[in-house]
């Protein structure tokens, strides 16, 4: 990095970023408090034991394609694990040590 | 804006396999050589396939040593994440202005832990999985991307900092600006690929809005060990299909899209996929609609054969119109060809369009270099030197002048390599020669 930045520097940087980058970032908010809406509300039901989507997709009441994307999405950074399968579709469930998101 | 000037003796635009074999097989022969790619790592459509027609070789496993090949040829310049903006006539040869865009990571100090990749709390589509799986908003671009750094996606970021905070090299800096590259260089060699036919080009298919109506590629990356889901599964629920069905020539030799060539691959690979999803869903029925089966390469009639023998069926039938039922699944308007033209429905779990070959750039603009009427560079000279673009001192390779399969991408890069280097060969010992040949030709064209 071009000579070290203080940690007061980079907050500076970053505070005028978000001043440039307003539009992208209000965008953005928007979205990760869509997607962590979800997780919360898919966190809460996975808490009964494993479930398939379509499983999921009922009792959060959002589109199972939606569901299954939230799925993939923190099956990738570990935040869910696929246990088994039920007839055609897979069973997924939180970690045994539930780690923070 | 800081500028980087450089000096080489061929530069090659775009880092899939027949960037990169061009690259290779002139910096063996000694030539000093500049790699420019636009994403973020080589390795082009190639990297995502799960494994090749026809000897099924696993892709990642072929093209990953070729990446690395290419990052550690000492006599080649890697520019990722880089693209050309302008170029000038420099006496024979030219000066190529490229920009590189901001990573906002150092590259000399990112160590591709991906620390900050699993703080970031924002979950993106994946554009490397066709937008199928997801990624953050700094990632590692996939897992055997090369470079192996990250990409800070700033479009997508609500700049929190605490990717900046979780690196322990201190290697991320919002401060990156774009940087302006000079590349003075001999020839140019063009290798910049192809596209696959939107899906939302074709409204009888559902106009790319029906879920379980997915592209080849898409399919490629199910199928892939590192795919989005892990195992071959449905978009529109997670469902293991039972039933997959493929069309044939969607979005080829069709003239109500402008697109009346054959996209050469189209067949190959959906014979390909319907054998590798027979192995991974061994009770699933595979269909494949066609209306003719085109297996011109060496050994892919016989891969054809050995399709059929395990089971896949291949009914001759032209597929009018895609719609889903209550369940999200496709249902088939198939006119059955072999069976007097009568018209039937059948329903499956997933159906797969075997899209077409589309140019992806036009080089026109930046480079001067004419496309042919199908939109792909042209290359005037197709019987003898098929790699000879109307500028002298230009060539072009793979996908980029047509379509094609990763065995003609690898011979025409190895043309396009002999031609620029007897090109550089004769610029640098003032003689002219395979000039005068485009001259000959460009002067043909303009009588024509
Ligand atoms: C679904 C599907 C399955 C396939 N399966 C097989 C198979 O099994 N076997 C087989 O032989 N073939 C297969 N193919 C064909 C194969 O993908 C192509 O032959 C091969 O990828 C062509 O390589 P390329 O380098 O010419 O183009 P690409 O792979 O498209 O690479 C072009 C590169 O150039 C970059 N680029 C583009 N424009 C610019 C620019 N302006 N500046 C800088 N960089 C740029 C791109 O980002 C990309 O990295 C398949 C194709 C499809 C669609
Ligand atoms: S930026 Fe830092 S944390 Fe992120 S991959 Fe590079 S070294 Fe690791
Ligand atoms: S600053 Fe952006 S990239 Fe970094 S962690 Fe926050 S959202 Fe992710």
């Amino acid at each position: 990095m071009s000579d070290k930045q203080t940690k007061k520097e980079k907050m500076q940087i970053l505070k005028e970023l978000r001043e440039q980058y307003a539009d992208s970032v209000a965008k953005t908010q928007a979205h990760l408090k869509e997607q962590q809406s979800a997780r919360r509300l898919l966190k809460k039901a996975m808490k009964t034991g494993p479930m398939t989507v379509p499983e999921i997709a009922e009792a959060v009441n959002l589109p199972s394609d939606e569901v299954l994307w939230h799925i993939v999405a923190m099956k990738k950074y570990d935040l869910v694990t696929e246990v088994g399968q039920d007839g055609e579709y897979y069973k997924y469930a939180l970690p045994v040590k539930e780690k923070k998101s | 804006m800081a500028t980087n000037k450089i000096k080489v003796d061929a530069l090659v635009v775009g880092g899939g396999i027949s960037g990169m074999q061009t690259a290779l097989d002139l910096a063996d022969q000694g030539y000093q050589v500049a790699l420019v790619e636009k994403e973020a790592s080589i390795g082009g459509k190639m990297i995502a396939l799960s494994k090749v027609f026809p000897t099924l070789d696993c892709c990642s496993c072929i093209t990953t040593p070729k990446m690395s090949a290419v990052a550690h040829q000492e006599n080649i310049t890697l520019l990722t994440y880089c693209e050309v903006d302008h170029i000038k006539q420099n006496g024979k040869g030219f000066i190529v202005g490229a920009t590189n865009k901001p990573r906002y990571v150092d590259m000399d100090l990112c160590t591709g832990c991906r620390q900050c990749e699993y703080v970031c709390p924002v979950d993106l589509k994946n554009p490397f999985d066709n937008n199928l799986g997801a990624i953050r908003a700094i990632r590692v671009p996939f897992s055997t991307a090369v470079p192996q750094k990250v990409v800070l996606d700033i479009d997508n970021c609500i700049l929190c900092g605490k990717c900046q905070t979780a690196c322990a090299v201190d290697a991320i800096d919002f401060t990156q600006q774009p940087e302006e590259i000079m590349i003075e260089t001999d020839s140019i060699l063009l290798a910049t690929g192809f596209e696959v036919t939107p899906k939302d080009a074709k409204k009888e298919y559902g106009n790319g809005k029906l879920l379980n109506v997915i592209d080849g590629l898409d399919m490629e990356r199910l199928l892939a060990p590192t795919g989005p889901y892990g195992h071959v599964l449905r978009p529109s629920d997670g469902k293991e299909p039972d039933s997959i069905a493929y069309v044939q020539c969607a979005g080829s030799r069709d003239e109500t899209l402008g697109v009346e060539y054959c996209s050469r691959v189209c067949c190959m690979y959906a014979i390909k996929q319907a054998m590798l999803l027979s192995g991974a869903l061994p009770l699933a029925d595979i269909t494949i609609y066609y209306m003719d089966i085109r297996a011109f390469g060496k050994g892919y009639e016989q891969f054809y054969q050995n399709a059929k023998a395990m089971g896949i069926q291949f009914i001759k039938g032209k597929v009018a119109k895609i719609k889903e039922d209550e369940n999200q699944n496709p249902v088939f308007r198939v006119e059955m060809v072999d069976e007097g033209g009568s018209v039937v429905e059948h329903t499956h779990d997933l159906a797969v369009l075997s899209v077409g070959m589309l140019p992806s750039f036009d080089p026109t603009p930046i480079f001067n270099v004419p496309n042919d009427t199908d939109g792909f560079i042209m290359t005037p000279d197709q019987n003898f030197s098929a790699s000879l673009t109307m500028i002298p001192g230009i060539f072009a390779a793979g996908a980029a002048t047509g379509p094609m399969d990763i065995v003609d991408s690898i011979m025409t890069a190895g043309s396009a390599a002999s031609a620029a280097s007897a090109y550089i060969k004769s610029q640098q010992n003032g003689k002219e020669e395979s000039s005068s040949k485009i001259a000959d030709l460009q002067k043909e064209s303009q009588h024509a």
